[in-house]
């Protein structure tokens, strides 16, 4: 009873200790993802869970939005309090039942975020004495009619409590059906959002309705420049970004002529990286757990080898067995180590005490050629 | 309530704190046991120290390396230090699964002879050193540098067996335990 008790309460601290880990909340962040408001990292969403921010979130996007064509929405965050990591994250939604909620679910596609990546959650780390930030989204959208936006964010605080705020209203926009000729990027053009570092990048760019093409790109700086642009068949364009030496961002653009009015695609932002290690997971998990096997198991099979164990045979124990023996026989029940009677004569001729201690009783019995044969 | 990354810092520093003093003691111990050390009466004393850290270290290894999981950026094994890490720490864990059980199943005669006195003061401080090392690839992957970086040890190649040869090497060493626990048992029962 008392080891099962003993073994209840290491579970529970067990319990108790993995709870700790992995169902807290995440000052250094959660990562950039596609998440839904309620699962933004350590349920933020949950009213019950956390404090009201100040923050003030202002959503923005284009006048006109056409089908199909990617367009922008900026969100401006001011009047920014956080802890002493300074992280906060920043979520785009759609509506704030806090499930079901990503521009993705509305039938939008993310093609880029501020951070280089293409979802509706990212985070920021805002430096000292920084209190507004904005962030923009490039989205595309498949289906004509209104879309409500909002905006939320999380970040912690000078209490422990987590922080959660979303804008006051939300941005109504409209998707309207595409004019007809006018230049833009193909339907089903997605802009890369990664590029490794130390190579130039090559681009491949559809468009529809378009005859000629300009690419703009800006670096971090915020210098505009441009790229010289190559033809490779009707609507298909080539171009060319310089390789990045180290990991940053860029932003692109195009500006795309044709029969209707001029356009101007959003600014995509491409992050450059170190190329992605892959490794085979089970393989790591399975060579780990042999390494661990084989190092206890080698330990001790050499330990049993060299360890000095005196051996005890069952003739090293005769002498105690026999001293107990001894030392339980009764009175009533003689032994037959009793020593035999002397003769009268006393010993035989030739006879020690000792042999006579052992051999006495065959030398009565006439194995010798005495006694009372 | 605490993040993965706060829980693995704490679960590192203990497990570090750990073997770092049960491989001292196993140091010392081998000193006095070979006369380095002249100072007889403290072998119980460095003996008791160094068995009950090293089990102590190893109780908190597996949270060290599951906060480790859980915190590391991005998804998974994504970074050969990690993959280092986790043959490091596995080796070390290893090392002080084999010394812990030879010291409780023989008792004090994993000290009667010299070689096996060597073999499990080596044990002891094998484990150690790989959860140093694991440490020191902590230090490294999330920092960029080390204590250990005098050595410019190769973090960043791995050594991955074939599967089969894992699996192989995985049946070996299972096989090797029960063996061993087995003979010690009868050993014991000796005893």
């Amino acid at each position: 009873m008392q080891i099962r008790h003993r073994v209840r309460v290491v579970i529970l601290l067990t319990l108790l200790l993995f709870c700790s880990a992995f169902g807290a909340a995440e000052p250094g962040g959660n990562g950039d993802s596609m998440r839904d408001m309620q699962c933004g990292g350590a349920c933020h969403g949950d009213a019950s869970m956390n404090e009201t921010s100040q923050a003030l979130l202002s959503l923005s996007a284009d006048d006109t939005i056409y089908l199909g064509i990617p367009t922008t929405l900026t969100l401006t965050a001011t009047n920014l309090e956080t802890s002493s990591t300074r992280v906060i994250g920043l979520f785009l939604l759609t509506d704030m039942t806090g499930h079901s909620d990503t521009p993705q679910d509305a039938g939008w596609d993310i093609l880029s975020d501020a951070n280089g990546g293409s979802v509706n959650y990212i985070e920021r780390t805002l430096t000292s004495g920084q209190n507004e930030t904005t962030i923009s989204w490039v989205l595309r959208a498949s289906s004509l009619g209104p879309t409500s936006f909002y905006a939320a964010i999380h970040h912690g605080g000078a209490s422990s409590s987590p922080f959660f705020g979303s804008t006051a209203n939300s941005l109504a926009v409209n998707v309207e059906p595409v004019p007809e000729n006018l230049p833009r990027l193909a339907a089903d053009f997605t802009p890369p959002t990664k590029r490794l570092l130390n190579s130039p990048t090559e681009l491949l760019i559809h468009t529809e309705y378009t005859e000629s093409l300009q690419f703009e790109w800006m670096a971090e700086d915020g210098l505009v420049q441009t790229s010289i642009v190559n033809t490779s068949g009707e609507n298909s364009w080539t171009t060319s970004l310089p390789a990045a030496l180290q990991p940053t961002t860029v932003q692109w653009r195009v500006i795309m002529e044709g029969e209707g009015p001029e356009q101007t695609s959003p600014w995509f932002t491409l992050t450059a990286e170190k190329a992605s290690w892959e490794v085979s997971q089970n393989a790591v998990y399975l060579q780990a757990f042999a390494l661990l096997f084989m190092t206890a198991g080698i330990v001790l099979s050499l330990q049993n080898r060299f360890a000095y164990i005196p051996s005890l045979s069952k003739y090293d124990e005769a002498p105690a067995l026999l001293e107990a023996h001894s030392s339980s026989s009764t009175p009533e029940n003689p032994v037959s180590t009793a020593v035999a009677p002397l003769p009268a004569e006393g010993l035989p001729n030739g006879w020690t005490e000792e042999q006579w201690e052992w051999y006495g009783h065959d030398y009565l019995a006439g194995k010798y050629g005495g006694g009372n044969e | 309530m605490i993040s993965s990354e706060t829980f693995h810092v704490v679960t590192t520093e203990l497990v570090v704190g750990a073997f770092s003093v049960s491989g001292l003691s196993f140091t010392l111990y081998l000193l006095v046991y070979f006369g380095i050390l002249k100072r007889p009466s403290w072998e119980s004393m460095f003996d008791n120290v160094a068995h009950f850290t090293l089990a102590f270290g190893l109780a908190a290894t597996p949270f060290a390396i599951l906060s480790g999981l859980s915190s590391s950026p991005g998804e998974g094994l994504n970074s050969p230090i990690l993959v280092n890490k986790m043959f490091l720490s596995m080796t070390g864990f290893g090392f002080a699964l084999g010394c812990l059980i030879s010291r409780w199943r023989l008792g004090n005669a994993v000290w009667s002879s010299t070689k096996s006195s060597a073999l499990h003061g080596a044990s002891g401080l094998a484990a150690c050193g790989a959860m140093l090392l694991t440490a020191s690839a902590g230090g490294t992957f999330t920092r960029g540098e080390s204590l250990l970086d005098i050595f410019h040890l190769p973090y960043q190649q791995v050594l991955l067996f074939p599967l089969l040869v894992s699996l192989t090497a995985l049946l070996l060493g299972a096989v090797m335990l029960v063996i061993g626990w087995r003979r010690m048992n009868s050993i014991s029962s000796i005893h």
